[in-house]
């Protein structure tokens, strides 16, 4: 690729130190690196200029949850696809689920995954393995081959290893080669075939309820088996008021625990499902006010560590069915920094450190990444973000294969402009 | 009864309005007299077609349409999905086409997953009737039961019935004591606290013993079905101990006979489960009078639903 310079001009700087913002133009060289941050810079000849006035420019997010469905479930995303949202998303990094097909859960797989990755995207992808073979919950998984080929996490990915015993082996086993335990807290015998909170509203829909305590129960369970292990233990999905005040009980103990909330666990509950609208089904569901109310103080707070999307495709026509029947989730790549921004920081709520904090920052360390600032001599990971503009999220302005979320049609305030991973400039 | 909006589909109970409520109550009231009569039967919808669609078993509810869209003059047709071959989950769209093609103008359907009546409400001109859907829904059990006690009560608003049973997993327990509620009658439930859900209602009272449900002095006692195969988990000990519990027997029947009390329950009864033998010869028994008047209500449903199959 012929790589250009580029003159980011009047641009305001966001940073994961301060909610104010600084504006100074940005010159990025043709290797892709910042090379001057300053004030009133002028293009030297070949230089391509844009002009920021009025936009933001902010440090690449990084989603640590991301179903790209590819190898296996191609006719939902594509790694292809898959990083084509997560760049429209201002998203410059990931962490792929291993529940592909087959599920991910030896080197070898990983070494396969990993080779397409690199012929195929354009931002960096980190492939995570299984805890258990198959994902079956029976047998632990290669963890040996998987660390060899550098997995930032292993997870039974959407499924909790439902055997305590197994548990404990899978993070006895993980401390020796000091691999992340990622759970998807949930308690199958409890959640069996729910598909909606498990409550008033799902008694007025006639649907087979998810108890909070499926997944309270869960948490308690793997905190304490961290406890015991010593283990290092992610929580996938926070989901109720009571599961965050576990990880806080925890914390305050000194356990060596972390925990990740969805935009869609922040700002929707069980009411905005409306009509049985399946794109409003996830898994652990949207739960009630209360617990939104509680997920964003503790997001601000700090006691939820960080932001993930848990980007999971579908097809239209797989959500088309009953909403017993239609699959869990839906995207969030491209709506995550979107939905944040409007519902929060243009209402003063929080501001763009937070938001960097916890969806660039706190991600990227969680995996043990440095975390990327826009700073003289690193390379170029930001996007431009116009927070005067508005995005309507339709079909059209998706690039996932997945027309599925429970934003389609809304209005959000912001617009992200361009993307830039190095020398690459995305629009 | 002026100025109703036409309404395509009826899905459920919630969404109804009094003024269709009303509506519907009352036209069933002329239906049934016709069935004094040697011809049963009106011209009213003389080359329509009505689709029977169950994809759950059901003989009652289904005969009950038939007999009901017979009466009306319609043409009925009678599509049973066997429970081997569901056709669920992602074939449903495909089917909804196959049923377009077949333009009928009414179509019954019955489906186990809660919310499919609403899928295909949205995808056809036809009018849909819900004819019950998982645990969510059966609007036309409601009216029935709604008429059934505005018959025996003309005086219905304030009465009380308690509804006995698997609140739970029971579409007829949500659809009747939601009109219940709607019509101002005071709507309570007795069951096991694995099978009445703590906190779900704004409306229903609970109460948790016999001697309570008399103490409340209801004005009929509704017992449900126990649904022997939505059990799917262990929710009572035995049906020996829910019928010592919670069934109908002769003990209690000396209390319904005290208060004047009527009997309903929406069948198949299960005998020797929530009712005995004796108690199914209670002579206020409104078991037969909710079946009679299942057949008027569904005439009242077909005559007020308004296709939109000329828009096709």
């Amino acid at each position: 690729m012929g790589y250009v310079s580029r003159l980011f001009k009047n641009g305001r700087i966001a940073t994961a130190d301060s909610p104010d913002l600084r504006v100074a133009d940005i010159l990025v060289d043709e290797c892709g690196v910042v090379s001057v941050i300053g004030v009133g810079l002028t293009a030297g000849e070949g230089v391509e200029v844009i002009d920021c006035t009025g936009c933001l420019l902010v440090p690449g997010m990084f989603d640590v949850h991301v179903h790209s469905r590819e190898p296996g479930y191609e006719h939902k995303e594509t790694l292809a696809s898959c990083a084509a949202a997560a760049l429209h998303g201002g998203v410059t990094g990931v962490v792929l689920m291993p529940d592909t097909s087959p599920p991910v859960d030896s080197g070898n797989l990983v070494k396969s995954a990993q080779d397409l990755v690199s012929e195929i995207s354009p931002i960096s992808m980190y492939q995570s393995g299984c805890l258990t073979k198959g994902r079956q919950g029976t047998e632990l998984a290669g963890f040996s081959g998987m660390a060899a080929r550098g997995v930032p996490m292993l997870t039974d990915a959407d499924r909790s290893v439902p055997c305590p015993d197994l548990m404990r082996r899978c993070m006895e086993y993980a401390k020796d080669f000091d691999l992340l335990v990622t759970s998807h807290a949930d308690t199958p015998a409890l959640t069996k075939a729910g598909a909606i909170n498990e409550g008033r509203v799902s008694y007025r829909f006639g649907l087979p309820g998810i108890p909070a305590i499926s997944q309270e129960i869960a948490i308690d369970r793997d905190i304490r088996v961290a406890q015991h292990t010593g283990a290092r233990l992610h929580l996938q999905q926070l989901s109720t008021a009571r599961g965050l005040k576990s990880v806080q009980c925890a914390k305050e103990a000194g356990t060596s625990v972390t925990c990740e909330v969805s935009a869609h666990h922040l700002v929707l509950n069980e009411l905005d499902i409306k009509d049985y609208n399946t794109h409003f089904k996830f898994n652990p569901p949207l739960r009630s006010l209360k617990d939104n109310e509680a997920l964003v103080q503790g997001l601000i707070d700090g006691s939820i560590d960080l932001i993930a999307s848990d980007h999971a495709p579908h097809t239209e026509f797989e959500k088309s069915s009953d909403f017993g029947s239609a699959p869990f989730g839906a995207t969030g790549l491209e709506t995550t920094v979107l939905v944040l921004f409007d519902r929060f920081i243009n209402r003063g709520i929080f501001g763009w450190d937070l938001l960097i904090q916890r969806y660039s920052d706190a991600p990227r360390r969680l995996i043990g990444l440095k975390p990327v600032a826009i700073k003289e001599g690193a390379a170029a990971e930001f996007f431009v973000f116009d927070p005067a503009a508005s995005t309507t999220i339709s079909r059209d302005y998706l690039r996932t294969k997945s027309p599925v979320t429970p934003f389609m049609g809304e209005t959000l305030s912001g617009a992200i402009r361009k993307t830039v991973v190095g020398g690459v400039l995305h629009e | 009864m002026s100025e109703l909006k036409p309404r395509k589909d009826l899905l459920d109970i919630e969404s109804l309005e009094l003024a269709e409520i009303e509506y519907v109550l009352e036209n069933a009231v002329p239906f049934k007299q016709l069935f004094q009569r040697s011809v049963k039967k009106v011209p009213t919808l003389r080359g329509k077609t009505v689709l029977n669609l169950f994809y759950e078993p059901s003989t009652r509810t289904s005969t009950s349409f038939e007999v009901a869209a017979n009466r009306m003059s319609a043409d009925v047709t009678n599509f049973t999905v066997s429970s081997s071959s569901v056709v669920k989950g992602e074939s449903l769209l495909d089917t909804i086409e196959t049923l377009q093609a077949m333009r009928s103008d009414y179509i019954v359907i019955r489906h186990q997953a809660a919310g499919v009546p609403g899928i295909v409400a949205k995808n056809t001109g036809a009018s849909v009737i819900n004819a019950g859907d998982g645990y969510h829904a059966h609007p036309t059990q409601a009216l029935l039961d709604a008429m059934t006690l505005r018959e025996v009560y003309p005086d219905y608003q304030g009465r009380k019935v308690v509804i006995v049973g698997d609140i739970l997993h029971s579409r007829v327990a949500r659809s009747t004591s939601t009109l219940l509620h709607k019509l101002g009658i005071e709507v309570a439930v007795l069951g096991p606290g694995s099978l009445v859900p703590e906190g779900r209602h704004d409306f229903m009272t609970r109460l948790r013993s016999w001697d309570e449900v008399f103490d409340w002095k209801p004005d009929a006692v509704y017992l449900l079905r126990v649904q022997m195969e939505r059990q799917e988990g262990q929710f009572f000990p035995s049906i020996a101990e829910y019928h010592k519990m919670y069934g109908m027997n002769s003990e209690r029947l000396v209390r319904m006979r005290e208060l004047g009390a009527y009997l309903m329950h929406p069948g198949p009864v299960n005998r020797g489960v929530e009712i005995t033998d004796e108690a199914m010869r209670y002579e206020r028994s409104l078991i037969s009078t909710q079946v009679e008047n299942g057949i008027a209500v569904r005439m009242a449903v077909l005559h007020w639903l308004k296709p939109e199959t000329d828009k096709d």
